[in-house]
């Protein structure tokens, strides 16, 4: 049992690319953690890791993580490997403690897999859908759970980004293989199963930009179990996002919800009208690091681990979202 | 510029389409990237209202605009700002490109095709024998030479600043060394090392420890009336301004992207001790006018 104050969490990133980056300096930035390995596939990243990392040990494979140990393990490799990486941490006892970038998995399938491994092994595990730590959709989660608008009637979601806008169709860049579902989308998905519970997809188109394969743009619709009807549009081709933004708007029978990862807006039937902007919301952290809702969401985790009580989004909520993106695609495949 | 002398700086962010306040109040005003002409327009008002620098993330755009103060004889009554890397046009291009080996790929070819000897001979010597330091000298090379190379040689670049994420990620790594060396080679070349960053007390509290003296560098940092962006508090932020040697602070984001008019956040910015100077971004003729003349008046 890991005692605060005394020891300190010994944690580990695999994958160093830009989430690992991020989700290792905040971690190392803060006083009762202790980064002490990080695990790399690619050759050049690993040789420089070296130089820069004094006092961190730098591995090419999960296993040589066995016998440190970790506290837990932070998963930040492309989404591809999401599952073959967990499924070794697991399987060979790495830790029994782990965070995973969002989504899960590649699939429904791969994704019920790992919450089967995590049932059986215990531990805590979370998977980073950090957007459940930003201020203004924690506001409106808290606002729909207090029935300010009523009920919900209906919700149109959107996940954009400019990430590949205006880019030659016959250029040599590439889309990430995952698809704008999986690698943005799954944002949105996961947004509204929080906001609204479980929901079955109804029709779903998806459109290639950049050849076969390329899965770049997605519209769907939805309907809850309570009978709320839900759109969603998804693109990462779309002008004026400079930054990925996901955004709702909910009708209730009392008035209109309009949130996004800036702001929120309430509308009242009789005409009132309620704003809030990060600025309102008391946005600020103790270490900010690309946004503050990273650093909310590895303290969540940090916190659990020492309370050892379960944390959302864990596995099994987060399964949800996947089976949601593989219940899209079949039925954009029967189209 | 005196020493004393307020730094009162154009910045750049409206000229890239950047708003920090709504992404999507910022669509629906139609705001695009503002044209190198027009911005170069507006940093010339803002300079004839009362501006003597322009801070600037080191890209295409904004050399462009460089390019044409310095035709218009403007570039040599500005002290320049450059702000390394462009972190947001890394990261796409890492989207881009596979990750990280695939965008480290693309920036060796730039420098090895910049003809800047030195960057590439730094570069290789980085490479080969694996040094972060002669890769990060190499790459540091290659942005001043762009850098001047647009604005000619009356050009005053004052001060390199790293970007806020690399700041940030490097504090939180605890790459003290690397700090080390970046400060020791724009000391080497006279330009004030600068530093942008979102942890303000916690930077303060690492230089303090690693022995960086406080008085070589320059930090730019979030400073508003209404705490946005100051991390971890308001209030931690200003006692540890109160607590420097002497005014080496940039405030940024004062109007706090917007949320805030200037007659209020110039008010809590000329009661603040250390404050070097400014760094407000203009996006109409009429911003530029009014907002310089006002930070003219309330803190030359």
């Amino acid at each position: 049992m890991l005692k605060l104050g005394v020891d300190k969490l010994k944690l580990t990133v695999v994958g160093f690319g830009k989430m690992g980056i991020l989700h290792a300096g905040i971690l190392n930035a803060l006083p009762k953690v202790q980064l002490v390995a990080v695990c790399e596939k690619s050759g050049l990243i690993r040789k420089f890791m070296k130089k820069l990392f004094r006092d961190v040990s730098v591995v090419d494979d999960v296993g040589e993580l066995s016998d440190l140990g970790l506290d837990a393990v932070y998963v930040t490799t492309p989404i591809s490997y999401h599952f073959a990486v967990v499924k070794s941490i697991y399987n060979l006892k790495v830790a029994s403690n782990v965070f995973v970038e969002k989504p899960l998995a590649s699939n429904y399938g791969e994704a019920r897999e790992l919450c089967d491994l995590a049932r059986r092994l215990g531990g805590v595990n979370m998977v980073g859908y950090m957007r459940r730590f930003s201020v203004t959709f924690r506001k409106a989660k808290e606002l729909l759970s207090q029935g300010v608008i009523d009920e919900p009637v209906s919700f149109s979601a959107y996940a954009c980004s400019s990430d590949f806008y205006g880019i030659d169709k016959n250029s040599k860049v590439s889309t990430p293989k995952v698809g704008v579902l999986r690698d943005l989308g799954c944002h949105a998905v996961d947004l509204a199963l929080w906001f609204f519970g479980d929901f079955k997809v109804k029709n779903a188109k998806i459109d290639s930009l950049f050849g076969e394969g390329s899965e770049d743009s997605a519209f769907f619709e939805v309907e809850t179990q309570s009978g709320v009807g839900g759109k969603f549009d998804v693109s990462w081709c779309v002008d004026g996002y400079r930054m990925p933004e996901v955004g709702f708007t909910v009708e209730g029978s009392k008035g209109v919800m309009r949130v996004n990862d800036d702001e929120l807006e309430i509308r009242l039937n009789g005409g009132e009208r309620f704003r809030w902007f990060r600025h309102d919301l008391k946005d600020n952290v103790g270490f900010w690091l690309g946004a503050p809702e990273y650093y909310r969401e590895d303290e969540c985790f940090l916190k659990s681990l020492i309370d050892g009580k379960n944390v959302e989004p864990d596995f099994f909520s987060s399964a949800k979202v996947d089976l949601v993106i593989d219940e899209v695609k079949a039925k954009a495949k029967r189209k | 510029m005196t020493s004393q002398e307020r730094a009162l700086l154009v910045g750049d962010n409206p000229f890239h389409g950047i708003s920090h306040f709504s992404q999507e109040r910022s669509r629906i005003r139609g705001d695009t990237s503002t044209s190198p002409e027009y911005a170069a327009k507006l940093v010339s008002i803002a300079v004839e209202n009362g501006a003597n620098g322009f801070m600037f993330s080191v890209s295409d755009t904004t050399l462009s605009i460089l390019n044409i103060l310095n035709e218009d004889g403007v570039v040599e009554h500005l002290d320049l700002y450059g702000i390394v890397p462009y972190a947001y046009e890394y990261v796409r291009m890492a989207s881009q490109k596979g990750g990280l080996p695939g965008l480290a790929k693309a920036i060796a070819k730039e420098i090895f095709f910049s003809g800047n000897f030195g960057a590439v001979a730094s570069g290789l010597n980085g490479v080969v024998l694996a040094k972060p330091i002669s890769l990060m000298k190499a790459y540091l090379a290659y942005e001043i030479s762009r850098v001047k190379s647009a604005v000619g040689k009356n050009a005053r670049l004052s001060c390199v600043l790293l970007h806020q994420l690399v700041t940030d990620a490097c504090l939180g790594f605890n790459l003290d060394w690397l700090f080390k060396a970046y400060v020791d080679f724009m000391l080497d070349r006279g330009i004030k090392p600068g530093f942008n960053t979102g942890n303000f007390p916690f930077l303060v509290e690492k230089f303090r420890e690693w022995n960086i003296s406080l008085e070589d560098v320059l930090v730019a940092a979030p400073f508003n009336k209404v705490g946005f962006q100051m991390v971890p508090s308001k209030e931690e932020c200003e006692k540890v301004l109160a607590s420097l040697p002497k005014p080496n602070v940039l405030a940024i984001s004062i109007l706090a992207a917007g949320y805030l008019k200037p007659e209020e956040a110039v008010d809590y910015i000329a009661g603040l001790p250390n404050i070097k100077g400014v760094a407000v971004g203009v996006s109409k003729e009429r911003h530029a006018n009014e907002t310089f003349k006002l930070l003219g008046d309330r803190l030359s």
